[in-house]
């Protein structure tokens, strides 16, 4: 349960909150891990990086650890290579094809290019029951002041929490794509001259979506043990532009460990911190990595393995119960980064 | 000219016998029937508001020719026992014209005083309590006790007088912010504090989270406040004591009290139900926050409700000089919901019965029964999973106490509590279309008892000495399924290896301790003296919160197997001087402070509905030390004070389990240490109609934790938080300024009071909290929340009938 709705009124009648820089102190280059390991479809993903000082500009700068040798190894012995690839820095990815198995252990072992060695705490992988079935429901969320207000899909999983067993779940959005729809006819020549000089071509592309999964969504079946229950599982923001037509998106499913879950669960609790008065103190948010040399050397982020299922979502539009304004793109929509003529190749909003 | 003419106005309202008194010495009266008694002559009387009819409670009562004080009684009655004498007697009260009272002692006999309220006559404002020289002459440590009318001569809080704010102003008595529930007395935190009204705990003394001080100031009649040498008939908590005594209503004629302010309104009416023999008073206060955000336009506020009253009745039935019996029933109420489908509400209740008695001369006791209930609630109703969750507490208990005075130098007490307590700690319910389980963590069985001795009694007029016991005996009672945990681990969930079931009333856990208390003191002449102290005390009930502030939803947690009673040694030692007939009262007092078992919390602890709490905490010990600096002036148009507290309140967390250890077991400022606390209070009268009072209040910037790095997450930018409180926020300062108007209706039968009041004049934004968040559109930074960022006004306007 987020506390973060326990604002007082008097923030906004009589406080407030404001930018109000510290001192604070030179921050430590930490390594930091993000990755998550799983039975579905690759490539999986660990990413590395240096930890900076807080706040301050000029040295506030995360910087990705590159040519560091990264290594997962499951509890039978499997050793799997992590790979660079060009253009994305300080991530690593397995190879084609590699899934991680229900029921190992596996952890991840790397050395960085100055040859220090880390290493995760194993990681089981535990199995994780299907998405019965996705729905969406309409936010709309207010803006103090009186701004325009803010609004969205919310996803909502049924799901068939197992009985015998402890579940913690973690969701993440997949790719998405949607239906883009321009107006070619309202085209203007650039400035200064801006004269109409409509196109023929296109009204309609698809285009792919990049979701935010900055929220994090997160649960315990402490209240559902063995219930089937409807829990919501990601948020996508109307833009004016996605909810136009139809969209969809992925939605994956993992069972993570009761660790990681804790850990998701800080992360979660410091990203949504709102600045109430009963806000809950700084925690130290520990992972599951440490340094083989130097057994007090901080080591920042997790390393997940988890189980996962999958299932997409098509939205239409006309299920929204509130719209955001259409947004207007005077162009032919192919000039839209990510956004061609052609669907792609399993689009099937009837299936 | 103003005195002029209410001199004339008193000469016209039927004040002439006063008038006189004044303008010539005073006779001597003859009291009692003279057949020839010699000893033992019994005098009693009633000390009454002339105007009101009111009685008036605490107020003194000197016989200089015996060196003896009496202090009136709930309903304002006293008694003196004197030999056949001349007597030169003189009657005090607070705010009150002193009358002197000459009598010639003959016989058993009554006598009525009626006192009249300074500012009918004076310019002059008195603020001392009860009596002026007692912070001298008693061998009580760190008691102080605010009357409501020196409550009344400080700034109001919104426009109001509020008790806990008023007693924040002390020294060694600080809240954490500007907006939080409870005090932090001597470096303690909020929990360790029993708040108790008419005798009945209170868990929860705030509404809209501590903005406002959940009771009504129409209905209170004092409250004293325990933070040093607490007597042995108070106990369970480690810190302080905060008895409010409620008032009685008028056994003599019927009045009323209204007020209306800027946020909240009330009212108040008294009267006798039975002409001098049963009085009611009923008090009830609203906010109208509620429908001034029902005004307003912008969607999140209009969105939003807050919601809070409180209530009280008081029925007072002196059946007879010697026996009186007190009914007093308090609820207050509040709920909250910020543009949202969650509402949270919480509730207290308490109702107590006392009896006194005077069995005989020397002989007196008392009785009370109380009742005493908390509830929260969340009501989430969001379209899925609705859900809410309850939470309650019970107190059920009864306590005697018994005093007798050998001499009026030498007096016992001795008496006994009782206290059963339930705790319902949560109970998840889902709504109608909730697919969430229902959730229920085990309710709590505890009892509390204590029995306690204290002997005040003096050697000649410069040595006092006062020494006491209290003996607690606490248990944790079943029915409950209590953990077991691995030995040689951490308890977590992962250490766990069984499960005990105990039966229904079985003991799980006992826990005692012997809390002795002990005060000496020696005064160099009557307005000096120098005292020194030593008590302990237990507390077997916990606040478990990982806020810095009271929050509504924080859980009241029994001692059980895991979580050992706290308990406080407090070493105390003050030196006090009154100046110039009791005008400035000065004192220097000095303390440390021992603490065992303070409740402290993992890393990211989670409380909410939780089973197995004891895997989210870890003992803590505590110590806290300070000087604390007074300086009062009681009388003239200038009054107030100035405290100056210097004082630290630690920390430290050692565990056998060095992963669980809270800075590397080093001591670490605790939230609300904050080392320099400085309050300046004055008020000026004016005229006789008119007052202005400011306060400035300094403090160091309360301990916080900044980050020792920035990491990526999630596409999060998140702080990487090491060692806890090792930095401070910058230093807090506010001055806040009121002035009060009253109006003469017509004379005796009605009286208005405009107070118009400023809070934060210089619109300075003290940070309540510094936070390191990572907004949308903005560089992940430090921010500030400061409640109270621009100067606030309030009007209040007040009759009485």
């Amino acid at each position: 349960m987020s506390k973060n709705w326990i604002y007082l009124v008097f923030f906004f009648l009589l406080g407030c909150i404001d930018p109000f820089p510290v001192e604070v102190p030179e921050g430590e280059q930490l390594l930091t891990v993000e990755g998550l390991i799983h039975s579905g479809p690759g490539p999986h993903i660990i990413q590395l990086s240096r930890s900076a000082t807080y706040g301050s500009d000029l040295q506030s700068l995360i910087r990705p650890v590159v040519g560091a040798t990264v290594i997962v190894r499951s509890d039978d012995g499997e050793v799997t290579f992590l790979g660079e690839r060009e253009g994305v820095r300080g991530a690593y990815f397995t190879p084609e094809g590699w899934r991680a198995q229900i029921g190992k252990a596996y952890t991840l072992y790397i050395e960085t290019p100055e040859g220090t060695l880390y290493s995760s705490f194993p990681e089981r992988v535990e199995s994780v029951p299907e998405i019965q079935s996705l729905g969406i429901r309409t936010v709309v969320v207010p803006q103090p002041g009186g701004g325009p207000e803010r609004s969205g899909v919310q996803i909502i999983a049924d799901i068939n929490d197992p009985a015998d067993q402890n579940n913690f779940y973690f969701w993440r959005l997949g790719a998405a794509n949607y239906i883009l729809e321009t107006r070619p006819d309202l085209y203007t020549t650039p400035a200064p001259e801006r004269n109409p000089a409509p196109k023929d071509c296109c009204v309609v592309c698809y285009r792919t979506d990049i979701p935010n999964n900055r929220s994090l969504f997160i649960a315990v079946d402490d209240d559902f043990n063995g219930l089937s229950t409807r829990i919501p599982v990601g948020f996508v923001e109307d833009d004016g532009l996605r909810f136009v037509n139809k969209y969809r998106v992925d939605v994956n499913q993992y069972s993570i460990s009761q660790d990681a879950f804790r850990f998701l669960r800080l992360v979660k609790q410091q990203a949504e911190i709102s600045g109430s008065i009963f806000d809950p103190p700084p925690a130290n948010i520990r992972g599951n990595m440490i340094s083989l040399d130097n057994p007090d050397e901080v080591v920042l982020g997790y390393f997940m393995a988890a189980g996962e299922a999958s299932k997409r979502i098509y939205v239409d539009q006309a299920e929204l119960t509130f719209k955001q304004n259409r947004a207007i793109i005077p162009d032919d929509c192919r000039v839209v980064p990510n956004a061609t003529i052609d669907p792609p190749f399993d689009w099937n909003p009837n299936e | 000219m103003m005195k002029k003419i209410l001199f004339l106005i008193f000469l016209f309202s039927g004040f002439a016998s006063l008038a006189q008194q004044n303008a010539e010495p005073p006779k001597r009266i003859v009291v009692g029937r003279d057949i020839g008694q010699l000893k033992g002559i019994r005098i009693s009387g009633r000390i009454i508001d002339e105007i009101t009819g009111e009685a008036l409670v605490g107020a003194t009562i000197t016989v200089p020719e015996l060196d003896l004080t009496r202090i009136t009684d709930t309903n304002g009655f006293f008694e003196l026992v004197l030999d056949r004498a001349e007597y030169n007697l003189t009657f005090r009260y607070v705010g009150y014209e002193t009358i002197d009272y000459p009598i010639t002692a003959v016989g058993d006999g009554r006598i009525s005083i009626r006192m009249i309220q300074e500012d009918f006559q004076l310019d002059d404002v008195v603020i001392y309590g009860r009596d002026p020289e007692k912070n001298i002459r008693s061998t009580d440590m760190g008691a102080v006790t605010l009357s409501m009318n020196t409550m009344r001569e400080l700034p109001p809080f919104f426009g109001e007088v509020d008790i806990v704010r008023s007693l924040a102003t002390l020294p060694g008595v600080s809240q954490v912010g500007e907006a939080s529930s409870g005090l932090n007395v001597r470096g303690g935190g909020v929990d360790q504090n029993l708040i108790q009204f008419g005798g009945a705990p209170i868990y929860n003394p705030s509404h809209m989270f501590g903005l406002f001080t959940a009771f009504n100031p129409d209905v209170v009649n004092d409250v004293t406040l325990y933070k040093a040498v607490v007597p042995a008939r108070f106990g369970g908590r480690s810190s302080a004591i905060l008895d409010i005594i409620p008032k009685a209503g008028s056994v003599d004629k019927w009045g009323v009290d209204l007020m209306a302010g800027t946020y909240t309104g009330k009212v108040s009416v008294n009267g006798p139900l039975i002409k001098d023999k049963v009085s009611i008073l009923g008090g009830f206060r609203i906010s109208y926050i509620n429908w001034l955000l029902q005004t307003l336009t912008d969607p999140v506020l209009n969105n939003s409700n807050a919601n809070f009253y409180d209530g009280n009745l008081v029925i007072s039935a002196p059946i007879s000089d010697n026996n009186e019996f007190m009914y007093s029933y308090y609820t207050s109420y509040d709920d909250f919901a910020f543009a949202s489908d969650t509402t949270i509400s919480w509730k207290n209740t308490a109702h107590s019965l006392q009896w006194k008695s005077k069995l005989s001369e020397k002989l007196s006791m008392e009785a009370l029964g109380f009742y005493s209930g908390y509830n929260f609630g969340v009501f989430n109703r969001s379209g899925i999973n609705d859900f809410q969750i309850n939470s309650d507490i019970l107190d059920l208990g009864g306590k005697l106490f018994v005093s007798y005075n050998f001499s009026p130098t030498n007096k016992v007490t001795f008496g006994g509590e009782y206290k059963q307590i339930e705790i319902q700690p949560g109970e998840l319910i889902p709504g109608e279309q909730g697919e969430v389980l229902p959730r229920k963590v085990q309710n709590e069985f505890g009892r509390e008892m204590a029995g306690h001795f204290q002997h005040e009694f003096e050697l000649g007029e410069k040595l006092g000495f006062s020494y006491g016991l209290r003996y607690d005996f606490y248990q944790y009672l079943g029915a409950r399924t209590v953990r077991q945990y691995a030995e040689n681990q951490p308890i977590s969930d992962g250490s766990a290896i069984g499960e005990i079931n105990y039966a229904d009333g079985e003991v799980i856990q006992s826990y005692d301790g012997l809390g002795p208390r002990a005060s000496i003191r020696y005064s160099f002449n009557k307005s000096t003296s120098i005292k020194a102290g030593y008590n302990k005390m237990y507390q077997f009930i916990h606040l478990i919160s990982n806020t810095a502030t009271i929050a509504p939803f924080d859980l009241w947690k029994l001692s059980d197997n895991y979580l050992k009673p706290q308990i406080a040694d407090q070493y105390s030692l003050g030196f006090y001087k009154n100046f110039k007939g009791n005008i400035f009262e000065t004192s220097i007092e000095f303390y440390y402070k021992d603490l065992q078992n303070v409740v402290e919390y993992k890393d990211g602890a989670n409380l909410i509905v939780r089973n197995h709490i004891e895997t989210e905490l870890v003992p803590a010990q505590g110590q806290a030390y300070g000087a604390e600096l007074y300086i009062k002036k009681n009388l003239g148009r200038l009054t107030g004070w100035i405290s100056y507290t210097y004082s630290r309140a630690l920390r430290r967390v050692i565990t056998p389990y060095e992963e669980e250890n809270i800075n590397d077991g080093e001591w670490y400022a605790s939230n609300f240490d904050k080392p320099n606390d400085l309050t300046v209070i004055g008020n000026y009268k004016v005229s006789t109609n008119t007052s202005i009072s400011a306060t400035v209040a300094y403090s160091t910037g309360r301990p916080v934790t900044f980050p020792e790095a920035k990491f990526d997450y999630s596409g999060n930018s998140l702080a990487y938080f090491d060692n806890r409180n090792q930095d401070r926020m910058p230093d807090f300062f506010r001055i806040d300024f009121a002035a009060n108007f009253k109006l003469k209706g017509s004379g005796k039968f009605f009286e208005g009071d405009w107070t118009f009041s400023v809070l934060n004049v210089l619109g300075r934004k003290n940070p309540y909290s510094i936070f390191f968040g990572d907004a949308p559109g903005l560089p992940p930074q430090s921010l500030r929340l400061a409640l109270l960022g621009v100067p606030l006004p309030s009007l209040s306007y007040a009759i009485k009938f």
